[in-house]
């Protein structure tokens, strides 16, 4: 017999973990908030957020009224691999096609209904006109931050098609001044591209302009893939294609090596963006650097649901490396990352724990061809290292299907 | 007992899983457990969260964890089911409360109400009951005249739950509410009733129905709940027949006659009058128990057992099913003229259902196969007295019982913060 009370509800019992901090000039929640993007672009969906416990959101780019926003169908395609959704994911969206008028609306209703939150917004104009009214309305609706896309991967407004203005250091030294120069109350932060040949010199030039922060980064350019019967690339909008932005966890390096890069030489506040989908993800953003992280692809794949797990995984992590903030955890990383020449010179061996291997071989193969010939095959399936040969590349411990099986190890110099 | 995932089967498994919406699992399970998200966080690699998680939802969280029938449950309907396998749902349970055994965060009590609620009968109901009361913040005796942990403690034989995990939930449970040791009358009823703003009863069943047949009184022929508890508390003192018959076709029987395996016997027969399909048990168990070596012999009554100092030997009849169904919906047996014979031997146990045992209960009302009578709101016929578990509704899992006694006591609050 199955009987359930109707107005059955889950009681909490474990204390939720304090994960508030300063940053910015503003108090955040928790380290977690929404990117610009179409989880953000809805009234309902950000109140469903902010219910759901993300710290703030930051508005989908908007717009001087009358801008044309020239939408097509398909946007979205991913890259799946090895049996994975979503590993990467590509849209050819652009901003919002809502204008300033509904956005200034939407920051108000939020900051009434929400004052705890961070309501961010994003804005993208062409006329320095422009991106001043932009500036100057949303601060009279009472947004907290206003994050400018100088990167949208289809390219700025103004600028030749698919040329984003983070591309050239003088336009983004020169509109990025303009918005800073309107920003009388609320942090400016610039949204850039990792496209560069040298994002520490974009990151100089914002901050010459004066702009409180950066945004880094915007998704990666990207060729989605190609039908290969019909040559079509995706996504397919009648045979035609175009380059998309890509996310999500295979943009993640590239974002964790752009935040590092500028936080080891431009002393400037970053918000984190581009690839990062749990908790830990979070910590590596902030360990170089970043001092909120901005969320997307997650969202836009399981949904606000995920908050659940970004602050309980945070709390414990905090709880087991004895931090009192999320934001002890900015910077952590940075002195541990050096150029190659810094590098220490060791000699290391590869180690097989013979109890956990399964005898797949992989690491033999791996080793025959793309390494050094030093990993041998035995009757019994459990390779053996010659040492002779092995240099210690590490390749074998990478292709190991099996947790620590393979190890690198000092071995004393004869 | 089954092994226990390791880090990465757990990791791999936890990729597996769809992460549905409004998930099918969550449904399935009868305590609510959010499993999607638990699941979520053990691939994140926040196992403690995880652990929070379903101890939230699951007042004996580690005992379900091990026991958990999952292939009636969150299992049988895991959407991942209908792509390739479903995922190992009470494995990664398991996993989750054995390796995200909290840090230094403890369970938070909320403001007391000031309201105290008697919950009689510490067994899953009972705790489950008590647990979800002491949320809202009620001040909760439970009266408990053993240990706590009822039929997990007393009768699951220990190779499928050993007391060191039934043991985890209860110290974690036992800073929500507190336990009374002692037997409960008539008269300790009345004085309970009258020192708490409501009592609840789940006191489970806890009697052995008997088969009415000759020589079931003589020495050797065992009721189930007697052998499985003597079974539990003293295995190394207890002395098993060479030749065991069982008597049944429930769970609990197949129990019964694995443990009767397992502590010696030679050659155990479980004999049921009706056919496999007939049987109320979980596939997994009834494997188990042939694995173990039992011997299942469908179509079978027993008419007798025979011996006069001790018993020697049960006689027997076979059965065909007839086209009459039962209330259950299942065809009634009837006995072949003819067709009797003896199964020999030493130890005979009968594991045929049970009833209420407590006899303090009163005129409260019951329904025709003797269990009690509750409303929607888990009310008896008595004023401010609620009733969870097997009293309300027969033998169940103990899962059921968590989630009865959690359900109920919901239903508790909305009646008592509606009261001045």
């Amino acid at each position: 017999m199955r009987m359930e009370y109707k107005n059955f509800k889950e009681i909490p019992i474990y204390p939720k973990r304090d994960l508030s901090y300063d940053f910015l000039g503003l108090h955040w929640e928790n380290p977690f908030i929404l990117a610009a993007a179409p989880s953000t672009d809805d009234l309902d969906m950000v109140r469903r957020a902010f219910k759901a416990g993300w710290s703030g959101a930051i508005l989908k780019t908007t717009s001087i009224e009358g801008t044309r926003v020239d939408l097509c169908y398909p946007m979205m395609s991913t890259f799946d691999h090895d049996g994975r959704r979503l590993f990467g994911m590509g849209n050819i969206d652009l901003i919002s096609e809502h204008h300033i008028d509904v956005v200034e609306r939407n920051v108000r209703t939020l900051k009434q209904e929400f004052p705890e939150k961070v309501v961010g917004a994003s804005i993208m104009a062409g006329r320095k006109d422009d991106w001043q009214r932009l500036v100057e309305r949303l601060e009279n609706a009472g947004v907290d931050l206003i994050e400018c896309s100088f990167s949208c991967p289809q390219g700025n407004i103004g600028e030749d098609p698919g040329k984003m203005l983070a591309q050239s250091l003088s336009a983004t030294e020169l509109t990025a001044r303009w918005v800073k120069e309107a920003a009388r109350r609320v942090p400016v932060s610039i949204k850039i591209t990792p496209h560069v040949t040298d994002i520490v010199e974009v990151a100089r030039a914002v901050k010459r302009s004066g702009c409180d922060a950066l945004t880094a980064s915007n998704s990666i350019q990207a060729l989605m893939g190609i039908d290969i019967r019909t040559f079509t690339p995706y996504p397919s909008l009648g045979g035609k294609s175009t380059y998309s932005g890509m996310t999500g966890p295979a943009i993640k390096p590239i974002t964790l090596r752009t935040i590092a890069e500028i936080a080891r030489n431009v002393d400037i506040p970053i918000l984190g963006t581009g690839g990062a989908s749990t908790w830990s993800d979070a910590v590596e953003f902030m360990s170089v650097g970043a001092g909120v992280v901005q969320f997307c692809t997650a969202v836009m794949h399981h949904g606000f649901r995920i908050i659940d797990d970004l602050t309980s995984g945070m709390g414990h992590y905090l709880e087991e490396m004895e931090f009192r903030s999320p934001r002890e955890i900015v910077g952590k990383a940075l002195p541990h990352i050096g150029s190659h020449d810094d590098l220490p010179r060791r000699t290391i061996r590869s180690k097989i724990d013979r109890r956990l291997c399964i005898g797949c071989d992989q690491c033999v193969v791996a080793c025959r061809d793309g390494g050094h010939m030093a990993i041998d095959a035995r009757p019994d399936r459990i390779p053996v290292v010659n040492d002779d040969r092995c240099v210690g590349c590490g390749l074998c411990q990478h292709v190991c299907p099996v947790d620590n099986c393979i190890r690198m190890e000092e071995i004393a110099i004869q | 007992m089954p092994p226990s995932l390791s880090h990465q089967q757990a990791r791999i498994e936890a990729e597996r899983c769809l992460f549905c919406f409004d998930a099918p699992c969550v449904k399935a399970c009868p305590t609510h457990i959010r499993i999607p998200m638990f699941i979520a966080m053990i691939r994140s690699g926040n196992v403690k969260g995880s652990a929070e998680l379903v101890r939230t939802s699951n007042a004996l969280a580690m005992t379900c964890g091990t026991v958990c029938p999952e292939e009636i449950f969150c299992q049988s309907v895991c959407t991942r089911g209908k792509q390739d396998q479903p995922i190992q749902i009470r494995e990664k349970h398991q996993y989750a409360t054995t390796h995200g055994e909290s840090s230094k965060r403890k369970p938070a009590l909320p403001p007391r109400t000031g309201k105290r609620v008697a919950v009689i009968g510490g067994g899953p109901s009972g705790l489950g009951c008590a647990f979800e009361l002491a949320k809202f913040g009620y001040r909760v005796d439970v009266y408990e005249e053993k240990k706590p942990g009822g039929v997990p403690r007393n009768s699951i034989p220990s190779y499928r739950l050993n007391d060191k995990q039934l043991e985890m939930d209860t110290k974690l449970l036992s800073s929500f509410f507190t336990i009374k040791r002692g037997p409960v009358s008539a008269r300790t009823f009345d004085k309970v009733r009258a020192s708490h703003d409501a009592a609840v009863l789940a006191i489970g069943l806890g009697e052995d129905r008997t088969l009415g047949v000759k020589g079931e009184d003589v020495k050797g022929v065992y009721p189930v709940l007697e052998f499985l508890e003597r079974a539990k508390s003293s295995p190394r003192t207890m002395k098993i027949g060479k030749r065991v018959v069982v008597v049944g076709g429930g769970n609990v029987s197949l129990d019964a006659a694995a443990t009767a395996k397992r502590l010696g016997a030679e050659r155990v027969t479980l004999i049921y009058r009706r056919g496999e399909r007939e049987m109320r048990v979980w596939k997994s168990e009834l494997e188990e128990a042939r694995r173990q070596g039992v011997e299942v012999r469908f179509l079978t009554n027993p008419v007798a057992f025979l011996g006069t100092k001790r018993v020697e030997g049960v006689k027997c009849r076979e059965t065909i099913l007839g086209k009459k169904k039962d209330r259950s919906g299942r065809p009634i047996p009837v006995e072949v003229k003819g067709s009797d014979f003896v199964l020999e031997a030493e130890m005979v146990i009968i594991a045929v259902g049970q009833t209420i045992r407590a006899d303090w209960l009163g005129e409260l009302k019951r329904r025709a196969s003797g269990y009690l009578v509750v409303d929607e709101r888990f009310r008896t016929s008595m004023a401010n007295v609620y009733a969870v578990g097997d009293v309300i509704a027969g033998e169940g899992t103990i899962v059921q019982s968590v989630a009865h006694g959690k359900h109920a006591a919901q239903a508790i609050h909305h009646q008592l913060s509606e009261r001045p």
